[in-house]
């Protein structure tokens, strides 16, 4: 058993570390920024890509062949714990995490060649179209349809809380091909340019200020190579993607925010005397380190499993996120009970507290059921990482008549 | 970062729960629950050949020189097991104080005699109304005095809640020496004999038989003055390291009764039968396991890495982190597996549960409960250094002077340009 990082760690972390102090503005803090401002910072981003391309650090985890270096997932976890600390993030971040695994494990050679060194140099945007408004938790009951004609196929449909700031290169859009019991092995992924004829936006604002869309396809027509992995794989290919991103998780951010919101507790005055001298206050600051310091743990944990076996139980990359999301409530509930009325003004407000961070706290909400909310997660953990029973689905259907009878 | 345990660890885990199982299973733990001693001399002296109670002790007084997370793994299966035994008072507690601050005269005699399973050693630390006042584990509660009187010292007071008081050979008494001055400053330990005149124990009927612990009133009890562990005034240093060594443990014990009450409560809810279905198909049931899950994992790595920190410089706050979280978590634990068994789970006689509930009130709140640690935590937490500045160009986009456009403009914008 050992906790701390190992030489070659703690020297690729202090590389990290030098890079983010000499590369990012000198004015950024991750902690108060709106995500609405993403599309003035994508830019930015786009270049710290790049200066980070010469390191190789991007794509640290992928294989040699494509650019990468081969890391393990430590390797890998300590360059984004040491990021997530600094709150920097790599260009065409969905491109880089979601699409990119994908195309490597399950693509072909073609796809591959045309789809990961653009999306190596941070040069890629994308959105994860799953959800549609009747395929919310139930992912497998996708409706939009590809309808192949000829070379291509003709996509017809509708997605919904799609998250992202600006138009995308290109949707990561996942089809029904094949109507089949269950529905799950009817489901295929194409690879939607952004501004294909037929598609159209409309932006849902959350109640964050941060930006989703709702995307149509109306006789969108896609190449057949647009097509990834095997056709009626899309749901596994799914699968995999929503690993990819419940996985990720953990990292020094935590140490970040603890760091931060002790600075403001010294700061601040209450009766007098330092925030962090109140009682409530005080018991809000050690309960909250505590649940960064298991979140930091859960992360390792799973980026430690991973490195150990190929895949991961739905027990570890659920409960890590799982983790995350609940605390997420409680530590803003907690806060709001330190600022009082405060909590209710935003950053702009010339009375705010803090930048107006506790209410945003809940403003963020949208956050907590990406990817699957804490409900469905653990429903996740009961049925396939605890072997719980549950209502076999082909009685769901039944149930559902009879219950209209009633 | 590894978490998982060596191969000598690993061995050690499988070679204790085996001989739980077999030795201490569910039968025994309530029979020695009905005996006034609350510990079975046999097992003690089985444990002392296997090696246990001189697992952190080291080779040159006859025990192995493990460290911390030996006894983590040693501590969660006893935990599992329900095991009773004074192991956490006589070899951490006591042995690693002793080890840590007495006299090369003292571990030669001691310590060989404890890693044999020998002597049973209490720590007398905790006081009536200091406990009361919220102190029981701070320098501040330690009022019993210890004043000189040639060459002994007259210990004169109470000491309440000890841990195997009773059936110790030594008492480790921590008594104030010295009233000005920090009170962390002023504090001597003593290693009394527990048979010396005045001293009179009375056992305390709490929730958790098994656990026994004491009343210790000390009436002019006369202490020789070479029986002093470490230096006169300075026990508090030593003495508290123990604690905290005390406190990972019992989370360790935590973590082991909390992964049996996992395996038992989801079991449970796939074989029990209610409305013709297993009562694990009901979402609320299925909600009360993952809860529980969720924390036992959370507890076990909490611990693993307070284990892991005893041993490194500068931890402090991580190792209060595990306490103060199991602390609470446990309790919850036992909640939610409460929850699952309903009715059947509060047998006294007929279920497993009630032992590790009560059990569950002991460890919550011994060596310090969740707001003892939580201070802690947040003493800890004062000390943070600032967040490091970056250098790169402003970008000012995130000035507070800088006009910003509201959300819904650039939504509209946004709309517009689509």
């Amino acid at each position: 058993m050992e906790f701390g990082f190992s030489e070659e760690q703690q020297k690729l972390m202090a590389e990290m570390r030098d890079f983010c102090i000499n590369e990012l503005p000198e004015d950024y803090d991750p902690e108060y920024t709106g995500r609405f401002q993403e599309a003035e910072t994508q830019e930015f981003w786009k270049q710290f890509h790049q200066k980070g391309v010469q390191k190789g650090w991007p794509t640290a985890g992928w294989p040699k062949k494509y650019g990468g270096m081969g890391f393990s997932a430590m390797e890998q976890a300590a360059i984004s714990s040491e990021m997530s600390y600094w709150g920097a993030r790599w260009g065409g971040i969905m491109a880089m995490t979601l699409v990119a695994p994908t195309v490597l494990t399950s693509g072909t050679e073609e796809q591959r060649e045309k789809w990961i060194p653009p999306i190596a140099r941070g040069e890629i945007t994308a959105f994860e179209c799953f959800t549609e408004p009747d395929a919310g938790s139930d992912e497998a009951n996708v409706q939009l349809r590809a309808v192949p004609d000829g070379d291509e196929y003709v996509l017809n449909g509708q997605k919904t809380f799609i998250s992202g700031g600006t138009k995308p290169d290109w949707l990561y859009t996942l089809c029904k091909t094949a109507d089949v019991t269950p529905k799950h092995r009817g489901l295929s992924i194409f690879m939607v340019p952004g501004d294909a004829p037929g598609v159209s936006y409309r932006p849902l604002p959350t109640m964050g200020g941060s930006q989703q869309n709702e995307i149509f396809y109306d006789n969108v027509r896609v190449p057949k190579e647009n097509l990834l992995g095997e056709l009626n794989r899309g749901f596994y290919l799914a699968m995999t993607t929503f690993e990819f991103e419940r996985a990720a998780g953990g990292g020094l951010g935590a140490r970040r925010s603890m760091e931060k919101i002790m600075e403001y507790a010294r700061q601040e005055k209450r009766n007098g005397k330092p925030l962090y001298q109140d009682s409530k206050a005080r018991d809000m600051l050690a309960r909250m380190a505590i649940h960064k310091h298991l979140e930091f743990l859960f992360g390792w944990y799973t980026a430690w499993h991973r490195s150990q076996r190929e895949r991961l139980g739905p027990q570890h990359y659920n409960s890590g996120t799982l983790w995350h999301r609940l605390w997420q409530t409680f530590d803003g509930e907690k806060m709001g009970q330190v600022f009082g009325m405060y909590t209710q003004l935003r950053q702009k407000s010339k009375y705010a507290r803090y930048n107006g961070r506790p209410g945003r706290t809940w403003e963020y909400m949208h956050a907590i059921h990406a990817a699957g909310s804490p409900e469905i997660r653990r429903v996740v953990i009961a049925d396939r990482g605890l072997g719980l029973p549950r209502i076999p689905r082909q009685f769901n259907v039944q149930i559902n008549e009879a219950l209209k009878q009633v | 970062m590894d978490f998982a345990l060596s191969e000598d660890q690993e061995m050690l885990k499988t070679m204790a729960r085996d001989f739980l199982e077999k030795e201490c299973p569910e039968a025994v733990v309530r029979q020695i629950e009905t005996d006034e001693r609350g510990y079975s001399p046999e097992l003690w002296r089985q444990i002392a050949e296997l090696g246990w109670l001189g697992i952190s002790i080291p080779e040159e007084y006859g025990g192995t020189g493990g460290d911390a997370v030996d006894l983590m793994v040693i501590h969660e299966e006893m935990g599992r097991a329900l095991f009773p035994s004074p192991h956490l008072s006589t070899v951490v507690l006591c042995g690693h104080t002793i080890l840590e601050a007495g006299s090369d005269e003292q571990k030669k005699e001691l310590l060989p005699k404890i890693v044999n399973g020998e002597l049973i050693l209490a720590m007398a630390l905790t006081e009536p109304e200091s406990s009361w006042d919220g102190k029981a584990w701070d320098p501040e509660g330690v009022t019993v005095r210890a004043v000189p009187d040639g060459d002994d010292y007259i210990i004169d007071g109470i000491k309440l809640f000890v841990h195997d008081a009773h059936i110790a050979d030594y008492l480790l008494c921590a008594a104030r020496t010295r009233d000005d001055g920090p009170s962390e400053e002023g504090i001597t330990l003593f290693l009394v004999d527990a048979k010396s005149p005045g001293i009179s124990y009375e056992l305390l009927d709490t929730l958790a038989n098994r656990n026994k612990q004491c009343e210790v009133v000390f009436d002019k009890v006369k202490v020789p003055k070479q029986n002093i562990v470490g230096e006169l005034n300075d026990g508090w240093a030593p003495l508290f390291k123990s604690v905290k060594t005390g406190a990972v443990l019992l989370c360790a014990q935590m973590v082991g009764a909390g992964q049996r009450i996992e395996e038992l409560t989801v079991d449970y809810a796939k074989t029990r039968i209610q409305f013709d279905m297993p009562i694990g198909i009901n979402q609320h049931v299925q909600e009360h396991c993952v809860q529980l899950v969720i924390r036992q994992d959370a507890c076990r790595y909490a611990t693993q890495y307070a284990a892991w920190a005893l041993g490194q410089p500068g931890q402090d706050m991580e190792v209060a982190m595990a306490k103060a979280w199991c602390s609470e978590a446990f309790e919850h634990i036992c909640w939610r597996a409460h929850q699952v068994f309903a009715g059947v789970g509060t047998m006294a006689v007929l279920h497993i549960m009630p032992l590790y509930t009560r059990r569950g009130i002991v460890m919550e709140n011994y060596l310090g409960d969740t707001p003892f640690w939580l201070e802690k935590v947040a003493l800890e937490l004062e000390k943070l250094p600032p967040h490091m500045k970056t250098k790169g160009k402003p970008l000012g986009l995130w000035d507070p002077q800088r006009k910003q456009v509201p959300v819904w403009e650039i939504w509209r914008e946004y709309a517009e340009s689509l």
